[in-house]
This record gives C-alpha cells, sequence and structure tokens, in this order.
C-alpha cells in the first residue's frame, strides 16, 4: 500500500494533502490557499491541481456516505463543481480542505436523500460475511467486505465522522465545522463507531 | 502502530484508519474520475465574472427599486404640502373676496 506517515501517526496517501500539525497554516495551506486565488480568476489548471490533489479523499467521503461507489464518484464531481462556482465564498485564511469535505458531505446527503432506496447495499455482496464466494477471494478482501457492511450500518453522521478522523486526519475541531455539529458530538460519535469498527479488526490482526 | 485499544483515544487510529481507506477506496481510475470533472468544469463559465454579474444583477434590481420607493415618497410628501387644504383657506383669497365688495356697489351705483 502506497502509505506514509505524517509524524502525528496519520497514514496518508504519499500524493494526498498533508494534515496540518498546529494551528498555524502549513505550507500545503498555504499552497491551497494560492490555488484557490487562481482558481477563482480563472486559471482551470490551478482548480485541475486542487481536483488531483482533493479527489482521494472526495471520493472516499462520499462513499462513506453513500456506499455505492459510482453514486460517490456522482457526488463528489458534484461536489468539486459546486466548489468551483462557491470559490468566491471560500475564506483563504481556513484551510481548504474542510470546506471542501463540507461540500462533499452535502453533495453526498443530498444525493443520497433525491435517490431512490436500493434494495440491498452496493458491495460485493460475496464478500461479505456468508456470502457465497469467500472461498474463492482473499480473506482480507472478505474482512473489507465487512467492514464496509459495518461501515454502512452505521448512522450516517457517524460514519462521516469517523471516516474524517481516522482515515482523513481531520482534527475533531474540523470535523465539527465540516459537519455543523458541536465538538463533543464529533467524540462521541467517533467513540461509537470505533467500537463497532475495531471489533471486526481483531480478524485483522490475525490475518497480518 | 500507535493506535490505543481504546475508542476514547484522541489521536487518529492507524490501523482503522488504512483499513478504512482500502474499503473505501474508489474502484474506478482515479485519472477518469480527475478528467471527468475537469471536463464538467470546463462546461462552466470560465471566469466568475457571470456568476458576479449575476449576483449584481439581483442586487441592483434591489437598489433600483429601493430607490424609486424612497423618490415615489419624497415627491408625493412634496405635491401634498403644495396643494391647498379645506381646513386652511388662502388668506389671500379672503382679502380679495372683502375688496370686491366695493367695487360691487360702484357698478350699482352708476348703472352699469
Amino acid at each position: 500500500m502506497d502509505l506514509a506517515s505524517d509524524g502525528r501517526g496519520v497514514v496518508k496517501m504519499a500524493t494526498e494533502p498533508q494534515r496540518p500539525t498546529g494551528d498555524a497554516r502549513n505550507p500545503q495551506e498555504v499552497e491551497d490557499a494560492s490555488l484557490v486565488a487562481r482558481a477563482r480568476s480563472g486559471d482551470r489548471e490551478a482548480f485541475g491541481v486542487l481536483v488531483d490533489r482533493y479527489a482521494d479523499q472526495a471520493r472516499r467521503v462520499a462513499r462513506a456516505v453513500l456506499q455505492d461507489p459510482d453514486d460517490a464518484d456522482d457526488a463528489a464531481q458534484d461536489a468539486f463543481l459546486a466548489a468551483l462556482v462557491k470559490l468566491e465564498q471560500y475564506d483563504s485564511a481556513r484551510p481548504f480542505g474542510p470546506w471542501l469535505m463540507r461540500i462533499v458531505a452535502n453533495a453526498a446527503t443530498d444525493r443520497r436523500r433525491r435517490r431512490k432506496v436500493r434494495t440491498a447495499v452496493s458491495l460485493d455482496e460475496g464478500l461479505v460475511a456468508g456470502g457465497a464466494r469467500p472461498d474463492v477471494v482473499a480473506e482480507r478482501e472478505v474482512l473489507l467486505g465487512r467492514l464496509r457492511v459495518a461501515l454502512a450500518e452505521l448512522p450516517e453522521r457517524r460514519r462521516m465522522a469517523v471516516v474524517l478522523f481516522d482515515v482523513e486526519g481531520y482534527s475533531h475541531a474540523e470535523i465539527a465545522k465540516v459537519l455543523g455539529i458541536p465538538e463533543g458530538t464529533v467524540r462521541s460519535e467517533v467513540f461509537h463507531a470505533r467500537r463497532k469498527l475495531r471489533a471486526l479488526l481483531a480478524d485483522w490482526r490475525d490475518d497480518g | 502502530m500507535t493506535e490505543s485499544n481504546t475508542p476514547f483515544d484522541h489521536r487518529p487510529d492507524t490501523r482503522l484508519g488504512a483499513a478504512l481507506r482500502e474499503a473505501l477506496a474508489a474502484p474506478g481510475d482515479r485519472a477518469v474520475f480527475v478528467a471527468r470533472v475537469l471536463a464538467g468544469a470546463a462546461r462552466q463559465p470560465a471566469h466568475p465574472v457571470e456568476h458576479l454579474l449575476a449576483r449584481w444583477a439581483v442586487r441592483g434590481i434591489v437598489a433600483a427599486a429601493a430607490a424609486a420607493f424612497v423618490a415615489g415618497l419624497v415627491i408625493g410628501r412634496g405635491r401634498a404640502s403644495t396643494e391647498p387644504s379645506v381646513s386652511d383657506p388662502d388668506p389671500g383669497a379672503m382679502i380679495a373676496d372683502v375688496q370686491a365688495e366695493p367695487n360691487m356697489l360702484l357698478v350699482t351705483a352708476t348703472g352699469r
């Protein structure tokens, strides 16, 4: 896996934005602000850099809400285009990531509300526990499938909170702004999500 | 590994984070997704001026309506203050009425 640590124990993809380690803006955030300024003045190349930088993060957050990867990609795309239109409203003194993730979360939630209720979560059903194919797929894939199911069973806000915290490395305060809830509620949501998801990782530990 | 075994831990759980990251990884090609977004962006106005103009147009209409309302009020008050009212008789007219009476008497006396 193409992973790197930011020194705070946060595992990140090497190509993705690094999270700030303090209150002061890090070089990544300064660069983001510069790219936004260029994008505001019509520089599509700068906007392209921002899209490339935040694509994976946006797709994961959208998928945490929608489960279905195609729906998630559509929502993430909607969010990027909405962000392009709303760039004038972005306060460049603040980090770009949480601002964008709020738009992504809203786009995904809107799409979930609009779409018809599906009969089942769009997962590789054979990978789910008790499925027909566990004997032909890797055990790791089975665990990933179980994790997706467990994640899908969490309330939406809890799902987003744990993904933004443990996957994307945002702080509780940043997540509170993204989700529009108090910081204490974010902590509570992360706590409950972890309690459920960590039970599945016992198998993961045995595996790895 | 730095994660603690308690869900209370305020630090990100690297093991859980890595597992979730893998579970949520989009199966589609990343480059295709980025290209899709940029294609969508290309269909939008290249410069936000259009959006600004649209916003200003709304503000302009509101400002014009407010200005018209205020102008209407001012003009209306101005007219109201210049028009004579029944309760406020014109003193000049009253004097003219009084002065007319001798003339009428003169005309009567001369037979014209």
